[in-house]
C-alpha cells in the first residue's frame, strides 16, 4: 500500500485541508529532504551556520512526520511504517538533546600526571553538566610501535583511574578502547611527544619549587620543529625551549618503538636582544635568572587525549536499530512479500 | 604475489569475456546466459582465491590500498550481480549495462599499484567488517537497479528497443529496480550506523560531517527522496530510471571520488 497525499486521498479519508494537510503531505517531505540536503551542503561548505542549516529542516521533518502519523490512516494500517517514522522522530529529538548536552574536547597529560579536570580546548552544548572535576585518572605511560616507513601501530596507554566507589584501578586504553569514566569517554589521540620537565623557584619564594612540563609539538608529525615558547609561572619571564638529540627515534627503514632519546639536551633562550640569555641544559642542571632559579629535571613523554560526552548515544543507537528493523519489515511487506512481475 | 596476480588476471579475463558475451548477445539477439553465468562464477572463484592468498600473506583484508579497495569492490559487485543474474532472469540482459561499469573499475584497478599498505590502528575492530560488508551490499543493490534502469532507458532508443523486447514491461522492471533501491536504503542505513559506531571509537566522535560522511548522508537523502518521489508523484518509467542513475552516480562518486579530494582521516572507499 502506498501513501498518497493528493487532495482526493485527503478528501476521501475525511482529513482537514489547509495547513495541517500540507504539513502532513508527502510532497512536503520531499521539500524537507531537499532542504536538508541543501542545509548539509551549505554547512559543509561553510556558507551557513551548521546548527540552523540542519536544525531547521530536521525540526520541520519532525513536524511533517508527526502530523503525517496523526493524519494519515495508512500509517496506522501499517505498524512497521508507523514505528519506523516514530523512531525517526525519536532520533531527531535525541539529536537535539545530544547537541544541547554534548562535550567534545582535548587535553594532554605528561607521563605520571593526573587529569586536573581542565581541557586544552572544547566545544559543548549549553546544557552540558560539566562534571569533569569528578573524573580522576593518571597517565602512567604508553607504548606505540611503528612499522617500517614510520607507520603508526596501535597505542597502548596504561591508565590508573578512580572508579565510582573511590577505588583506584589500572588498565590499558588506546585508539578505539576508551576510558569510560563519569559518563565521559577518554580516547588516546594520535598526538604525543616529548615533554622537558622543569622546576622553578622564584627568588624570595619559600617552600617547594613549582614543577611543570613543556609539551613540545607532536612527534613525529613535527619532528623538525621540537621547540616551543612558554612562560614561567608566578609572573616569571617568557622562554623559548628547543629539544636537541642526534639519534634516530623512529627509523623509517625498520620497525621501531616510540621512546625518549637516550642522550639529549634542551636549549633555553630567555629575553631578546642585548639581554638575551641562551643556554644548553642537561638533566640536573640549573639556570639562574634574575627572577629565580630554573632546574631542568629531565625529559618525559606526553600523550594527547580527546574527551567526548553525549548521554543520548545508547538511546540513539537503539532508535536507529529499531528504525532499521521497522524499515526492513515495512519494505519486506511492501516489496518483497509479493512477486515483482505482477500488478499489486 | 605473482600467483595472486596471475589468478586475478585470469579472473578479470573471465569477467571481460562474460561481459563481452552478454553485450554481443544483446546486439545479435542471442541469449548466451548459461555461458555468461558460468564465466562470472569462474571469475569469482579465481578472484576469491586471489584475494584469499593476499589476505593470508598480508594478514589483513583488502581494506587499505586503492588496489585492494577496487579489487574487493569488483569482487563484491560482481558477486551481488551474479546472484541477481542467477536468481532473477529478468536482470540478465541488464548485464550489457552493468558489466561496462565493472570494466571501468577493473581498468582503474589495473592502473594502481598492488604493493601492500599499512593497516591503520583504527582498523583493528569488528566494526570495520560490518561497515565494509553493509557498504558493499548497498552499492551492489544499487548496481543491479542501475542495470534495470539502463534497460528502461535503452528501450527509449529506436534501435535498441527491439533488443530488450523479451523482457517484462518497463513498469515492472522499474518496480524491480526500486525494490533493489529499497534494499540499498536498508544497507546504506546500516552502513552509516555501523560507521558511526566505528567513528565514535576510532576518532572519539560518531559524526563530524567530514567529506565522506557528508556525501554518504547526501546519498542516503537522495535514495530516500527517490523512494518518496515515486509515491508522491506518478513518475514515468524514464524519470524513475534517471532517478536510479542519479543515486548511483552520487553513491559512486562518494565511494570512489571523495577519498581523492578529501584530506580527512576518513578515507573510506570501502
Amino acid at each position: 500500500m502506498e501513501i498518497r497525499t493528493t487532495p482526493d486521498t485527503l478528501a476521501s479519508s475525511g482529513m482537514p485541508r489547509g495547513l495541517l494537510s500540507i504539513l502532513a503531505s508527502l510532497k512536503f517531505t520531499l521539500v524537507i529532504l531537499f532542504a536538508l540536503a541543501g542545509g548539509v551542503l551549505a554547512a559543509f561548505r561553510g556558507d551557513a551556520d551548521p546548527l540552523w542549516a540542519l536544525a531547521l529542516p530536521l525540526g520541520l521533518f519532525a513536524v511533517n512526520l508527526g502530523t503525517a502519523v496523526v493524519l494519515h490512516p495508512a500509517f496506522r494500517r501499517q505498524p512497521p511504517l508507523l514505528l519506523f517514522h516514530l523512531a525517526l522522530i525519536a532520533l531527531v529529538l535525541l539529536l537535539a538533546v545530544g547537541r544541547l548536552t554534548y562535550l567534545k574536547g582535548h587535553l594532554e597529560l605528561t607521563e605520571g600526571e593526573a587529569f586536573s579536570g581542565e581541557l586544552a580546548g572544547w566545544q559543548a552544548g549549553p546544557w552540558h553538566p560539566w562534571r569533569l572535576d569528578r573524573v580522576k585518572f593518571i597517565n602512567e605511560g604508553f607504548r606505540i610501535d611503528y612499522a617500517p616507513g614510520v607507520k603508526r601501530g596501535p597505542t597502548s596507554n596504561v591508565i590508573a583511574w578512580q572508579d565510582a566507589d573511590g577505588i583506584w584501578r589500572r588498565g590499558v586504553i588506546g585508539d578505539d578502547q576508551p576510558l569510560l569514566l563519569g559518563g565521559y569517554r577518554f580516547y588516546t589521540s594520535f598526538n604525543k611527544g616529548f615533554a622537558p620537565t622543569f622546576a622553578w623557584r622564584r627568588i624570595g619564594r619559600m617552600g617547594d619549587p613549582v614543577i611543570g612540563s613543556v609539551h613540545l609539538p607532536s612527534y613525529p608529525m613535527h619532528e623538525y620543529s621540537q621547540a616551543r615558547a612558554w612562560r614561567l609561572p608566578e609572573g616569571g619571564p617568557a622562554l623559548w625551549t628547543q629539544l636537541k638529540f642526534g639519534e634516530v627515534i623512529l627509523d623509517p627503514d625498520q620497525a621501531s618503538t616510540f621512546r625518549l632519546p637516550e642522550k639529549h639536551s634542551v636549549s633555553i633562550r630567555v629575553g631578546e636582544g642585548a639581554s638575551e640569555i641562551l643556554r644548553e641544559m642537561r638533566p640536573g642542571e640549573v639556570l639562574r635568572l634574575p627572577e629565580g632559579e630554573l632546574s631542568y629535571l629531565g625529559l618525559r613523554a606526553w600523550m594527547g587525549y580527546t574527551v567526548f560526552h553525549d548521554p543520548t548515544l545508547p538511546w540513539m543507537l537503539a532508535a536507529v536499530l529499531f528504525a532499521v528493523a521497522c524499515l526492513a519489515w515495512h519494505l519486506y511487506s511492501k516489496y518483497f512479500a509479493r512477486p515483482w512481475n505482477r500488478e499489486a | 604475489m605473482e600467483q595472486e596476480l596471475a589468478l586475478l588476471w585470469t579472473a578479470l579475463a573471465s569477467y571481460v569475456l562474460a561481459g563481452t558475451l552478454a553485450i554481443v548477445g544483446i546486439v545479435l539477439g542471442r541469449r548466451p546466459e548459461r555461458w555468461v553465468l558460468t564465466l562470472l562464477c569462474l571469475g569469482l572463484a579465481l578472484q576469491s582465491l586471489s584475494l584469499g592468498l593476499r589476505w593470508v600473506r598480508l594478514e589483513h583484508g583488502p581494506f587499505v590500498t586503492m588496489f585492494e579497495i577496487l579489487a574487493s569492490n569488483v569482487w563484491s559487485l560482481t558477486l551481488i550481480y551474479t546472484l541477481a543474474y542467477w536468481r532473477q532472469p529478468a536482470v540478465r540482459p541488464a548485464a550489457a549495462v552493468v558489466m561496462p561499469i565493472l570494466f571501468l573499475m577493473m581498468g582503474w584497478m589495473i592502473t594502481t599499484s598492488p604493493e601492500a599498505g599499512h593497516l591503520p590502528p583504527t582498523y583493528h575492530t569488528i566494526w570495520l567488517w560490518f561497515h565494509v560488508a553493509f557498504g558493499k551490499v548497498f552499492l551492489g543493490s544499487v548496481l543491479v537497479a542501475v542495470g534495470l534502469a539502463g534497460v528502461i532507458l535503452l528501450r527509449n532508443l529506436p534501435r535498441a528497443a527491439t533488443r530488450f523486447a523479451n523482457l517484462p514491461a518497463s513498469a515492472r522492471l522499474e518496480d524491480l529496480a526500486w525494490r533493489f533501491m529499497a534494499l540499498g536504503l536498508i544497507f546504506e542505513t546500516l552502513m552509516l550506523t555501523v560507521g558511526a559506531l566505528w567513528a565514535q571509537d576510532a576518532w572519539g566522535r560518531y559524526w563530524d560531517w567530514d567529506p565522506l560522511e557528508t556525501w554518504a548522508f547526501l546519498t542516503w537523502l537522495a535514495l530516500a527522496f527517490g523512494l518518496h518521489a515515486r509515491m508522491a508523484w506518478n513518475l514515468s518509467e524514464r524519470i524513475s530510471a534517471m532517478l536510479v542513475l542519479g543515486v548511483f552516480v552520487l553513491a559512486f562518486l562518494t565511494f570512489f571520488g571523495v577519498p581523492f579530494v578529501s584530506t580527512a582521516p576518513h578515507q573510506g572507499a570501502i
